[in-house]
């Protein structure tokens, strides 16, 4: 036992040893709180946000977004694409920047996005959703003059696909395919006919042994990309540190815009999955940034000792909550029923509880800041269990005098409401509706599942009600897979199913005019409260918190929530 | 003895297999082919696919994974067609069951559905932390509870008794972010750091010092939930060895109470503790979950929890596969000991 005390004492050593370590070689480092790994860095395969984000600093697309004003702009082009149609063919023309290279100096040239088309197309790869996201462009046609030209055929004529058919990263043909073996492949043949491609040209077979065995989800060191930064040392589930590039093309730009200049000299994800792990070492000065701190934790630290220290900004971002409804079952089926039910939710107080009020209301899935398109004639909706009464009753349904609500031909009212298990938001969502509806004599069950699960309930119809967090878009609006009938199966969860609205979602998709886009627009919010398939609770704000040593901090509505190119450490600016 | 030894090695390897198996048929019945469409539903980037194409590229990735041929030898018809036909169908050696044990059988623990990455290099990586956390807290712990249990059961100190038991209701969690917010906050003792492993390449070779310091929480936290059994336990067999006759006896030779305790009692006191020693590993592994989640370590826990809940079930039978053989080890190499420890064991028939 004597042993104990001399122990003590050596551990408390080794912590003062690290304490005086720990911050030496993050003097020019921003360091950012990530809550996972990555997982893949290869930029055909990249899915979680965490991968998107530094995807997006180690390589370049063709297009981008002005994160500010929300726009599309060029990226490693000179100008958005020039745009012609014939028949149902859209031809995208784009002019490669004469200043864009890759690390090595030689140009990008339009040949490597042809390489990338086919990499994606390519067989034997794992390069699934890609190729169903990319499917539109059937052929890219190189210009014999400029090597820097180039037009995609596009089989869609929706003006969404300008963004879709830019955001993909341009990969080098001269790192992955130095003989250019695959440049004889034609890209229309290896979307229709796999096969036949293989037998055709056995290089497929080949380059694709070679892309697997490369392994550059775990290694994208052997990818060099033409983005402002490269990977310097990335430990899976500890940190991940990308350096700026010293000769990156963009410096070379007479007056570059904020997309294309990269401030930080070193960023520093640090990966710590406890929420108040995080926080302590926010903090102690162990991270200097925080993106996405729970709403509770925000507000409390806002309100804390820490102002002195640490920074707190907010964005409008474009996430919304919403509650949707099966509609194809058979008490769901009416409209009437639907938006009696809608009125069950408390929605400032929800906001309030689940966000602190960190959240903002809107009518429709359109987002209030889009003021062209949003409907604000139409009124926010009130809770009022006594009008759900009321609107139930005048649906057809009739209060039993032994309890609950039925309706001759279709039975009770019950509801399963579905959820994410372990989401308290949404736990918190329910169990609200559920108290409001037993108010009125509505049984509703709560039905949390585990995200697998729940996807499939979803997939497959087997809910009356659910609740899920959505992702709207700033850049466009596709209702295509969300509320049209051929979405059911796939993403249209509510299984809303009406031909006027099929049309309407149809016409959206299709109008280049942005007034008239606009008013379809209008006219779509209007229906949709009047059919009520989903129910918008709110939209979130974006939170983040700094510590004092960063500057110039530029929130986003768009994830990641903050603009990382444009961050600066107090010391390092000039 | 020989025979003895093989029957039970037998043993051990038919039940981890019957439980590999079990799991394998489990993870399978889980819903995972909205994997794709999950991810189409959670983009921020509008979807240019139609439903046709994405059912075409669903399909691709399920045969691309080995998930459109049956599960196993057997697989239930469909009888809607024909009524009359058997409910079972016998699908050969082409399903996914078979594939997936041939290759295991070659050492070919297949890849991860997330990264790619083979899953036998993943196990490895995050076994190099959690060895290093485990075999650390083991060692303390057997080295801390034999002492701490002499100690008590010498003793009787009623107080430690019941810290020592209070600790144990607490949960693992609690008392790992209890450490934390004492021993790494800034609003009390920033004495060690937060979490990880700090951003240089720190490993014990290169800087043992200050790889060691990013332990000391998660050991600590570890070694404080797991002290009390084994020490308790010891103290308790201790105090019923000490009142039997041949401690007496021992006494009454001249030896002093410490010294009959060690040579004499301490053997037979130990028999209990072989089994709760054995079961630390298994245990330990099992909590380096919650503190490799809490401290941001990297790790096999963690690497197990993120598998489930992304259903990469290669990494997750892997993963599992090794938990169970550890697990049938130990109980294994508790009944070794036990045999080694008392002679009386050994005659006894099987």
């Amino acid at each position: 036992m004597r042993l104990l005390p001399s122990l003590v004492l050596l551990l408390v050593l080794c912590g003062a040893l690290t304490g005086c370590t720990a911050s030496t070689d993050s003097a020019d480092t921003i360091r950012i709180r990530w809550p996972s790994d990555p997982e893949t860095l290869d930029p055909l395969l990249v899915s979680s946000p965490q991968a998107l984000e530094v995807i997006n600093l180690l390589h370049c697309s063709l297009l981008t977004s002005n994160p500010e004003q929300l726009q599309i702009v060029p990226w490693l082009v000179e100008s958005l694409p020039k745009i012609s149609r014939h028949d149902s063919l859209t031809r995208l023309t784009y002019q490669l920047r004469a200043e864009a290279t890759w690390d090595n100096g030689q140009p990008v040239l339009a040949r490597d996005v042809a390489f990338t088309l086919r990499v994606m197309h390519c067989p034997g790869l794992p390069t699934e959703f890609a190729r169903a996201q990319y499917g539109f462009v059937q052929e890219i046609e190189l210009d014999s003059a400029d090597s820097r030209r180039f037009t995609l055929i596009c089989s869609s004529a929706s003006p969404d696909i300008v963004l879709a058919s830019g955001d993909y990263s341009i990969l080098p043909e001269y790192s992955l395919d130095p003989l250019g073996t695959l440049r004889a492949v034609p890209l229309a043949l290896l979307r229709t006919d796999t096969a036949e491609a293989v037998r055709r040209h056995p290089a497929l077979r080949a380059f694709a042994a070679r892309y697997r065995q490369a392994q550059l989800s775990r290694h994208p060191d052997r990818l060099p990309g033409c983005g402002p930064y490269r990977l310097k040392s990335w430990e899976s589930n500890r940190y991940m540190v990308l350096e700026r590039k010293a000769g990156w093309w963009a410096n070379r730009l007479p007056k570059p815009p904020p997309w294309l200049q990269a401030r930080p000299e070193k960023l520093a994800y640090q990966i710590i999955p406890d929420n108040t792990t995080a926080l302590l070492a926010l903090r102690r000065g162990s991270l200097d940034l925080y993106p996405m701190p729970t709403a509770r934790d925000f507000t409390a630290m806002r309100a804390s000792a820490d102002t002195a220290r640490l920074a707190f900004y907010t964005a409008d971002s474009y996430d919304m909550l919403v509650v949707g409804f099966n509609t194809q079952r058979p008490m769901l089926r009416t409209a009437a029923t639907r938006r009696a039910l809608s009125l069950l939710f408390n929605i400032p107080d929800l906001m309030q509880a689940t966000h602190q009020g960190l959240a903002y209301r809107s009518v429709s899935l359109i987002n209030p800041h889009d003021r062209l398109a949003y409907q604000d004639s139409l009124p926010n909706l009130i809770f009022s269990p006594v009008e759900a009464r009321r609107q139930l009753q005048l649906a057809g349904w009739q209060l039993r005098p032994a309890g609950g609500w039925w309706n001759g031909k279709i039975g009770p009212l019950a509801l399963r409401i579905s959820y994410h298990a372990g989401a308290t938001e949404h736990e918190t969502v329910a169990l609200q509706f559920q108290a409001a509806a037993a108010r009125i004599g509505v049984e509703v069950q709560l039905r949390p599942a585990e995200a697998g699960l729940l996807q499939q309930q979803l997939a497959t119809g087997d809910t009356d009600m659910f609740i899920r967090k959505t992702s709207g878009n700033p850049f466009a609006y596709n209702f295509m897979p969300l509320l049209h009938t051929r979405g059911i199966g796939l993403i249209n969860y509510s299984r809303f199913s009406q031909p006027a609205a099929d049309e309407l979602i149809e016409a959206i998709t299709a109008e280049p005019s942005p007034e008239r886009h606009a008013r379809l627009l209008k006219r779509f919010q209007v229906l949709l409260r009047r059919e009520s398939p989903l129910v918008v609770l709110y939209f979130t704000r974006n939170r983040l918190i700094t510590t004092r040593r960063v500057t110039s901090v530029r929130t986003l509505s768009v994830r990641p929530g903050y603009d990382v190119l444009s961050l600066q450490l107090a010391s390092a600016k000039p | 003895m020989a025979g003895r030894f093989f029957s039970q090695l037998g043993q051990t390897l038919l039940i981890s297999w019957g439980i590999i198996t079990l799991l394998f048929l489990l993870t399978r019945t889980l819903p995972n082919e909205q994997d794709l469409l999950a991810r189409f539903a959670s983009s921020s980037v509008p979807l240019a696919a139609s439903a046709q194409q994405l059912q075409v590229a669903q399909a691709q990735a399920r045969h691309r994974l080995g998930l459109d041929i049956p599960l196993f030898y057997l697989t239930q018809a469909d009888v809607s067609e024909a009524p009359l036909a058997p409910r079972w169908r016998w699908t050969g050696t082409q399903n996914q069951y078979h594939r997936w044990l041939s290759k295991l059988l070659q050492g070919d623990t297949g890849q991860s559905y997330r990264t790619g990455e083979p899953v036998g290099e993943l196990l490895r990586g995050s076994l190099y932390h959690t060895v290093s956390l485990t075999l650390l807290s083991a060692a303390l712990l057997a080295g801390l509870s034999l002492p701490l249990g002499i100690w008590l059961a010498v003793s009787g100190r009623r107080l430690a008794l019941a810290t020592l038991f209070a600790l144990d209701t607490l949960p693992l969690f609690v008392v790992a972010l209890l450490l934390l917010l004492f021993l790494a906050s800034p609003d009390m003792l920033a004495l060690f750091p937060a979490y990880g492993l700090g951003t240089d390449a720190v490993s014990f070779r290169s800087a043992p010092i200050n790889y060691l310091s990013y332990l000391v929480l998660p050991v600590a936290s570890l070694v404080l939930t797991g002290i009390t059994a084994p020490a308790v336990q010891l103290a308790g067999a201790l105090q019923v060895e000490i009142k039997k006759e041949y401690v007496l006896a021992a006494r009454a030779k001249g030896l002093s109470a410490a010294e009959a305790l060690r040579r004499h009692a301490l053997r037979n006191a130990l028999l209990p503790s072989i089994t709760l020693l054995t079961d630390l590993l298994p245990n330990l592994l099992a909590g380096s979950l919650v503190v490799e989640l809490i401290f941001a370590l990297p790790g096999f826990g963690r690497l197990l929890a993120e598998a489930a809940a992304a259903r990469d079930f290669p990494v997750l039978l892997a993963g599992v596969g090794l938990v169970v053989v550890v697990r049938q080890i130990s109980l294994w190499l508790a009944e070794a000991l036990y045999l080694l420890a008392d002679p009386r064991l050994r005659n006894r028939p099987a």
